[in-house]
């Protein structure tokens, strides 16, 4: 008989990448349980990595659970757009709706992704060439400061980027890491004095009908200016429409509980499951990680240099801290600009005027994914 | 890496131009539906 103990014996089949692997799968596991860190991402992750890095297992191989999982639900874009239902319809978007200007400060936030994608080119195919970084790979790495999981993996996916899965495990967990990477940066552009600006209480609540009228509009003006955003935006905002209309309270429960628990589950095992370590064991991994807290780190920077400038020109009624909220990642930025606020001036409560911004960068994160697909092809 | 310049530009002012126009949009529409909604609740 011609075969070895080494091709059905697992173990013996192990490589180096696979043990890092392992242990890597064991780490994100560890976060998500042990210290919650986005236990509700890390652990179908971590566990589809463990079971990707199986020697001999074949369960990311064509045939295999994972392969048929990622075939029909990464390469058709449809986990990311059916998670947007679910995630419009538990957003509540009356705190942008009644400031709506915060509407600009989602726009500037969302300047860490270009920055981001101008580095990485830098980095690659557009003048280092120290690493293997294409127009499309940085294009997805920039993606990561959408600090929204499901753009990352639509963005990522249609520009057929090398780095999918690091890219999609990068925008998942640096946005458990916003309270680490925002408060620094936030203290260093805001003197004690604006942090303790207090902003009006904005008075009246806003009418159902334009809340129902939002997601129609939304859908209308981001769709037929951006109309690669259509998918994201449109898949959202039904989302919320759902939530908003008042006469499909059925679907709207279903849509923010068991359709995003079922297909967060899909979602995360099939990503854990592209972390094969071949694939991801390579400089460039590290280096999309870093690049990630980049970007994490220009949205911020962005967000509150608008803030500064909007706190300005509005009498300083606006705290520019709401600036760093810009950043997709609802609801840990508006916790976090909330607890400097009360740090600096007790009687300072910013959460409401900070979940405006937060939200309003929701929006603004898809349209940024629709214009880098605009965009990227015309340049490739 | 001119290309590249021009994506961040456009980037950006796509960004702003969508949103700068759903702003109005949606100013407008609080703006038609509110005084509607008042006039209700005065009736």
């Amino acid at each position: 008989m011609d075969v070895t103990a080494g091709e059905f014996l697992g173990f013996l089949s192990l490589t180096w990448q696979a043990v890092v692997m392992l242990l890597i799968a064991g780490v994100l596991m560890w976060l998500g349980i042990a210290r919650k860190v986005e236990p509700v991402l890390l652990v179908p992750i971590g566990l589809g990595a463990l079971l990707a890095n199986i020697p001999l297992g074949g369960i990311s191989e064509k045939g295999g659970l994972l392969a048929i999982l990622r075939d029909a639900g990464i390469h058709t874009e449809l986990f990311p757009l059916l998670i947007f239902i679910g995630i419009g319809a538990m957003i509540d978007f009356e705190p942008f709706l009644q400031r709506p200007y915060t509407i600009f400060l989602g726009a500037a936030a969302q300047f860490g992704i270009f920055g981001t994608f101008f580095v990485a080119y830098l980095l690659g195919d557009g003048w280092l060439h120290i690493l293997d970084f294409s127009l499309k790979d940085a294009a997805s790495i920039g993606i990561i400061g959408s600090a929204d999981g499901p753009t990352s993996i639509y963005v990522s996916t249609i520009l057929q980027s090398k780095y999918v899965a690091a890219i999609v495990v990068a925008a998942y967990s640096y946005m458990a890491l916003v309270p680490i990477i925002q408060p620094p940066i936030i203290k260093a552009l805001c003197s004690q004095e604006e942090r303790a600006l207090r902003m009006p209480i904005v008075p009246g609540a806003t009418p159902q009908r334009v809340k129902i009228l939002f997601p129609i509009i939304t859908i209308l003006v981001v769709g037929l200016i951006a109309p690669k955003a259509t998918p994201l935006i449109g898949a959202l905002m039904f989302g919320n429409l759902l939530r908003e209309c008042g006469v499909v309270k059925s679907l709207s429960e279903t849509a923010q509980n068991e359709l995003a628990n079922i297909v967060t589950i899909l979602l995360g095992v099939t990503v854990g499951g592209m972390m094969s370590g071949t694939e991801f064991l390579r400089p460039e991994t590290i280096l999309v990680f870093v690049l990630g807290v980049v970007a994490f780190s220009l949205d911020t920077v962005a967000g509150v240099l608008l803030g500064k400038m909007m706190s300005l020109l509005s009498g300083r009624k606006i705290n520019p801290m709401i600036g760093a909220c810009g950043i997709s990642a609802f609801p840990m930025s508006a916790r976090v600009v909330q607890k400097l606020g009360l740090e600096a001036n007790p009687r300072n409560h910013l959460l409401m005027h900070a979940a405006g911004a937060n939200t309003a960068g929701q929006i603004a994160s898809v349209v940024a994914g629709g214009a880098m697909l605009m965009l990227v092809p015309l340049f490739t | 890496m001119l290309n590249a310049f021009w994506i961040v530009l456009l980037g950006m002012i796509v960004i702003f131009a969508v949103l700068g126009i759903l702003f109005l949009a949606m100013s407008l529409v609080t703006r038609i539906v509110r005084p509607g909604a008042k006039k209700g609740e005065g009736q």
